[in-house]
């Protein structure tokens, strides 16, 4: 499958690889960068996301819980994606502009519905080789299981990952300066198809 | 009917064809077709040769993360039972880790069944799954935190794909060779296509 739509979700839940059932919240730090691949706190992966040379993602949607501050970062290998005007670091999107999961109250223990305001478009491109990360920032420490309050917070991601020849569609789209999405790559695609089943031209034929 | 919009809603508390009413075992993967648990389906979920189905949206019950004490079951600072859905086309998974490594899929918090205020989706399946003629489908429920009882709070999960069937899954198949997605707009279209063809005046001789 060449074109397929994938999502990551991270929860401050357990310490292990992959999720496990009856893991407990763990504790996050205020004002620390936690990456939600191999952060080594909640659902974790074997190592970074990163493309390979038949690869292409676009990330098409980052969100985190609103509650405790929280923000998500996107990061292609050492460069954050979001800054702020005179370019210094940010946390990137805070859970109130784009909180996971929409609807989800503001503060821990709220009763209110916190609704999205942020899109993100354009999208996020992660070339072949390029390595990967989303970063989840609160700016309250989130307490842990062994906390008299215990709180959960979550991190979502959606993307799509282009694999072999779409992906290399999609560089091309880049080099065109189209936007990659599969509308677009199907369309190259015919595009491909009917220069194929073309007559050919008069003169060329021998 | 050629192109038919079809849904399938699981839920453990509902017994058939063979499905008990019992709670799903944490971290457990169960097909919501024959999984053996809630409302079930004779035999496993197939397209035949002339049949050709297109994945819309899932879905499952949601998981809520905010500051709270343990309860239903589960552990403290999440409200819900942590479930998630997988689309499985023959052997393969179709969301993946980005370590490459088959994930549990889509987490109901970001598409979830049913909608409320309070959870609303995050989540698009876009672009959609196709299941080509011959293949044999399946989706997944997986709960980390069940709730102990049926009644407290129901696993659900659903399922919403169109089902293309006779001409319109050749023409379907005709679609997917060209690179266009696969929709009743693109069949009709194909269609309106070949009857201009057909009632064109031949060309001259």
């Amino acid at each position: 499958m060449a074109m397929r739509s994938q999502i990551y979700e991270w929860a401050n839940f357990g310490t292990s690889v992959r999720r496990s059932a009856g893991a407990l919240a763990q504790t996050v730090t205020a004002n620390q960068a936690l990456d939600i691949f191999i952060g080594s706190v909640g659902n974790n992966i074997t190592k970074p996301a990163e493309t390979t040379a038949t690869q292409f993602v676009v990330i098409e949607d980052i969100s985190a819980s609103p509650h405790n501050g929280g923000s998500a970062q996107v990061r292609i290998n050492t460069t954050d994606y979001f800054q702020n005007p005179d370019v210094t670091v940010m946390s990137g999107i805070p859970g109130r502009a784009s909180p996971y999961p929409v609807g989800a109250p503001s503060t821990a223990g709220g009763s209110d519905n916190v609704l999205s305001s942020f899109n993100l478009y354009p999208d996020v491109y992660v070339l072949p080789g390029q390595t990967w990360s989303v970063l989840y920032t609160p700016t309250e420490d989130v307490l842990g299981s062994s906390s008299a309050t215990t709180t959960g917070v979550a991190c979502f991601v959606k993307y799509t990952l282009y694999d072999g020849p779409d992906a290399l569609i999609a560089n091309k789209l880049l080099e065109l300066g189209v936007t990659v999405n599969p509308n677009n790559v199907d369309w190259y695609k015919r595009t491909l198809i009917e220069q194929a089943s073309a007559p050919a031209m008069a003169g060329g034929v021998a | 009917m050629a192109m038919r919009s079809q849904v399938y809603a699981w839920n453990n508390s509902r017994a058939s064809h063979g499905g008990t009413a019992t709670v799903v075992t944490a971290g457990r993967s169960y097909s919501i077709f024959i999984g053996s648990i809630g409302n079930n389906i004779t035999k496993p979920a197939e397209t035949t040769a002339t049949q050709f189905v297109v994945i819309e949206d899932i879905g499952c019950d949601p998981t809520g993360y905010d500051a709270s004490a343990a309860a239903d079951g589960g552990v403290a600072g999440e409200t819900g039972q942590r479930a998630y859905v997988q689309v499985v086309i023959n052997t393969t998974s179709y969301f993946l880790d980005p370590d490459n490594v088959g994930n549990d899929g889509v987490p109901g918090t970001a598409a979830p069944y049913p909608r409320t205020i309070a959870f609303q989706p995050s989540f698009n399946l876009y672009p959609d799954v196709y299941v080509l003629p011959g293949q044999t489908w399946d989706v997944q429920y997986t709960a980390y935190e069940p709730n102990p009882t049926t009644a407290d709070g129901a696993s659900e999960a659903f399922v919403k794909y169109t089902l293309y069937d006779g001409p319109d899954a050749l023409i379907a198949n005709k679609l997917l060779e060209m690179g266009i997605s696969v929709n009743p707009g693109n069949v009709d279209w194909y269609k309106r296509t070949l009857i201009s063809g057909a009632s064109a005046p031949a060309p001259q001789a």
